[in-house]
């Protein structure tokens, strides 16, 4: 049995949340696999040496590092077919996100390897890696098994935990590739943001989301106060957003993004099973609904019956007042 | 001109959705006229739009003729046969009962047992014991004797989805390209003939705008086209009306019927209709005729005992407030129903509108350049409710038409309108080409000349009984809606539930695929909004009690039923791959 690869991604001298939280998920893996967990880096001179070290916390044993452009899926395909090749590497884990999918994609088709996409969970079944992955707009579960020398799992965003194992310095190797030449002929021209999103609401402790019962487009600035006094960002459900009163970027659920924060409080929100999917992981569900029926009261912790056009000002003052205190 | 002033829309005070078109126009956005230059289309032998069962049975039947000729193989082209199919894979919109008279199905794969069909999992058992009720009420259930028309012992009890899914493999393997994800959005006519169709464009935002990932649809230059959409048929409608078709035919009315299948832990032990009149209502104001089925399923490849459990009304209805779909969810209240679901999980659900005028409803079946199979050409007996064998019956006539036809270098298929008519289909859909209609007057007054065309099998009512159309019935707000169960998650559903159980995962940034205008009187707003299976149309909380309101239309809940189309909306082609992802269904 070889060990777990973990692509991991930074920018600006921070590794990506996802990231680690593929790194946490590869050692937990790895341990119930009786063999280890290593991280590969790819980019420019911010990747010191102490950086990549830190990844040991969240139990990489050895960091691959190799000089090559950031951001683009090619060069990284180059690298890490290199580093498996070397190091027999029986899975390569991605935290997810665009990259992750498109360098999955790649290194399936030059290592000839089983890739599954999406994954929510994976398993140790009878000493090998399984994933699951939900298929029918996440009704139902596959379970992929992989055959070959290589199983690829590319997790779906925020499937994976951050968890500090208490490791220490993992081990940096430089590793020299000689790249495809077609791997460096697009070069990084600017790198933008998602239409819409000034704060990034997959990676928010606390959200405050809000539906159709806000009323109209002006009740979203009730979430952004609430939201600005506990420090979080502001979400919406697809009716609101299909109505235009806030950017595509906020938007939670089935055709939407999938957040886990550790409180959602939902303004308005009717609790359909299409947002619910996109946030049913949260750790906190708090709602705020004038229908006493709304679907929502059936899986929130705390569920408010009344008017949240008064209810969130008073909330948002007691946040700042306590805050302040 | 608007409705409101010219005072059309309002019959004795009351509204009716007809006064309110959709703004459609279709010899305008639907028919293209003429083709693009050859190195820019692609060229088909025949084209076939639609991969249901009666398309595939289509594509089936060439592939087995053609795999006996060479020739004609050789000059249909590098694609002889290609089938368009919208959904995500054949089968994926396809929805029916579904039990089956097996006859068509064995002609068109003779090699194959019925045990084959179970094993291939399509096929869920023979049809041994049979039961009709009435239901006067929420408690009440009358056994009667099996009218003649349901008779089913012996039939077999299907899947059209499964089927559409065995029915693609076979084609795939005989040589067809099937095109799916593809939405065909536009008819080809060049003199006065059907010379293709237009795919629809992908990636196309909101307004129509083209987003990062936009590609054009292609022209599908082919000698013959096969318009086998089923219902609601968005190139039919099209072609109808390019072509006359309907010319001194009746007007199409339709039917909407929603459908769950159970996982059960007892087996039913026979196949159930009821024949109302509760859960609608028996007064004749109401317009409501509807019927239940509970049909038994053995997965023989699971051994789950399965059951499917649908509702089907004509929306020839006049209470704005009917709702099919919740119209299902009462029904299963009733005793008879709890003791066969009881201890059960849904595993399935959806919705889908079939025409119901039958015979003096078809139009005619075929146009320079092509033919039409299947539900798109009407042919469903809404007696015996049954139209599965019937589609593949003309899905494989209209193959030797098509087949004979190009043998020859002829351009017209006319000879497939005289097969059907000598066929079963056409024998089958003449008897009880006037029983439906007495209907149209109520369950108790329609009921008696009903009994006498059954009786004298078709001979009686003489003569050819007419059909209003479904969009010009006035509608009022009564209270049907009054009889629904709140759902509770575990055995009735709400409808965003019951989409989402379908896949159904429509891009949403995708433009509305569907036309209605959402100005609209309440009466027409409500009307669509119980109607709708899938929750696509709201009335805002706010909207004035009386007076028009504006509707907000989710076209992304859109499980594409069709049933818009019969009651003043009108349903286009999404971008191929959207909509549900039926199973088993």
């Amino acid at each position: 049995m070889g060990g777990i690869l973990v692509y991991v991604l930074h920018y600006e001298g921070a590794f990506n949340k996802n990231s680690l939280g593929a790194v946490s998920e590869g050692a937990k893996l790895a341990g119930e696999l009786g063999t280890t967990c290593d991280a590969v880096v790819v980019g420019g001179a911010d990747l010191t040496n102490d950086l990549c070290a830190t990844l040991g916390t969240y139990g990489a044993k050895r960091v691959f590092k190799a000089e090559g452009a950031e951001g683009l899926a090619q060069p990284v395909v180059d690298v890490m077919a290199k580093v498996i090749d070397d190091n027999s590497h029986s899975y390569a884990l991605f935290g997810g996100g665009l990259l992750g999918f498109e360098i999955g994609a790649g290194l399936a088709a030059r290592k000839n390897a089983g890739v599954t996409m999406e994954v929510t969970g994976v398993a140790v079944q009878n000493g090998a890696l399984v994933a699951e992955r939900p298929i029918l707009g996440d009704s139902q579960i596959s379970v992929s098994k992989y055959r070959g020398d290589l199983g690829i799992i590319i997790g779906r965003i925020n499937a994976f935990e951050i968890k500090e194992t208490g490791g220490g310095a993992a081990e940096v190797v430089d590793v020299a590739v000689d790249y495809s030449p077609w791997s460096n002929q697009a070069t990084m021209v600017q790198r933008g943001e998602q239409r819409g999103a000034d704060v990034n609401i997959e990676d928010a402790d606390i959200l405050v989301a809000g539906g159709r019962g806000l009323g109209k487009a002006e009740g979203f600035q009730l979430c952004e106060e609430l939201a600005g006094a506990f420090g979080g960002a502001v979400a919406a459900t697809r009716a609101v957003v299909d109505a235009g009163w806030y950017p595509y970027a906020a938007q939670i659920g089935q055709t939407g993004k999938t957040v886990s924060p550790k409180l959602y409080l939902a303004a308005g929100i009717s609790g359909a099973i299409q947002h619910k999917v996109g946030m049913q992981a949260s750790e906190n569900i708090v709602a705020i609904n004038k229908d006493a029926n709304a679907p929502i009261f059936e899986f929130s912790d705390l569920g408010i019956v009344g008017d949240l056009n008064k209810i969130l000002p008073k909330l948002t003052e007691a946040v700042k007042a306590k805050k302040g205190a | 001109m608007s409705a409101t002033s010219t005072g059309i829309g309002k019959s004795n005070g009351k509204v009716v959705p007809a006064a309110y078109p959709p703004p459609v126009d279709s010899p305008q956005e639907f028919v293209k006229r003429g083709l693009d230059s050859e190195d820019e289309l692609i060229e088909v032998g025949v084209a076939i739009v639609g991969g249901g069962t009666a398309g595939l049975a289509c594509a089936n039947r060439l592939l087995q003729l053609l795999a006996d000729d060479p020739d004609l193989m050789e000059r249909l082209g590098e694609v002889p046969v290609a089938v368009i199919e919208k959904a995500k894979t054949c089968g994926g919109h396809n929805l029916s009962g579904a039990v089956m008279r097996p006859g068509p199905l064995q002609e068109l794969f003779p090699e194959l047992t019925r045990e084959d069909w179970r094993k291939e999992g399509f096929a869920f058992g023979e049809v041994t014991k049979e039961a009709v009720y009435m239901t006067p009420t929420s408690k009440l259930g009358v056994r009667i004797p099996v009218p003649p028309p349901f008779k089913n012992h012996g039939n077999e009890i299907v899947s059209v989805s499964a089927l559409a899914r065995y029915q693609q493999r076979q084609a795939e393997e005989g040589g067809a390209y099937v095109l799916t994800e593809t939405s065909a959005t536009q008819l080809i006519v060049e003199e006065g003939r059907v010379v293709g169709v237009r795919s629809g464009d992908k990636g196309r935002g909101k307004d129509g705008e083209p987003l990062g990932n936009f590609e054009p649809g292609t022209d599908i230059k082919a000698k013959a086209v096969v318009l086998a959409e089923g219902c609601w048929g968005h190139l039919t409608g099209a072609a109808i009306r390019e072509f006359d078709l309907a010319d001194g035919r009746e007007p199409q009315v339709w039917e909407l019927g929603v459908k769950e299948v159970w996982k059960v832990p007892r087996p039913l032990d026979r196949l159930i209709h009821t024949v109302g009149p509760w859960p609608a209502k028996i007064s004749g104001k109401y317009g409501q005729v509807g019927g239940t089925w509970l049909y038994p399923m053995k997965d023989e490849r699971t051994g789950d005992d399965l059951v499917s459990i649908g509702f089907v009304i004509g929306l020839e209805y006049a209470d704005a407030t009917t709702s099919p779909h919740d119209l299902l969810q009462t029904f299963k209240l009733h005793p008879l129903v709890r003791k066969i679901l009881a201890g059960g999980e849904r595993v399935a659900w959806g919705a889908k509108a079939l025409p119901g005028g039958g015979y003096w409803s078809m139009p005619k079946l075929s146009m320079p350049g092509a033919v039409i199979v299947g539900d798109a050409g009407g042919m469903v007996d809404t007696a015996a409710l049954k139209g599965v064998h019937h589609c593949i019956n003309s899905g494989k006539l209209a193959a030797e038409a098509i087949y004979r036809g190009l043998k020859n270098g002829e351009t017209s298929f006319e000879p497939y309108e005289y097969m059907i008519e000598d066929s079963l289909t056409g024998r089958e859909l003449y008897e009880v080409r006037n029983l439906r209609q007495p209907f149209q007057k109520g369950f108790l007054k329609g009921g008696p000349l009903v009994n006498l065309a059954i009786a004298t099998r078709g001979k009686l009512p003489p003569g050819r009984l007419a059909w209003h159309r479904n969009d010009e019935k006035p509608m009022f707000i009564g209270n049907t809606y009054k009889r629904y169960p709140r759902p509770d998650g575990r055995y009735t559903f709400d409808k965003l539930s019951s989409v989402f159980i379908t896949g159904n995962a429509t891009r949403d940034d995708a433009p509305n695929h569907i036309r209605v205008q959402k100005h609209v009187p309440r009466e027409v707003a409500e009307t669509w909004k119980w109607m709708c299976p899938a929750g696509v149309y709201e009335i805002p909380d706010d909207a004035p009690e009386t007076g028009p309101v504006d509707v907000i239309v989710n076209y992304t809940n859109c499980v594409q039923c069709g049933a818009i189309t019969a009651k003043g909306g009108r349903l286009t082609t999404p971008e191929g791959g959207d909509g549900p992802l039926y199973q088993i269904t």
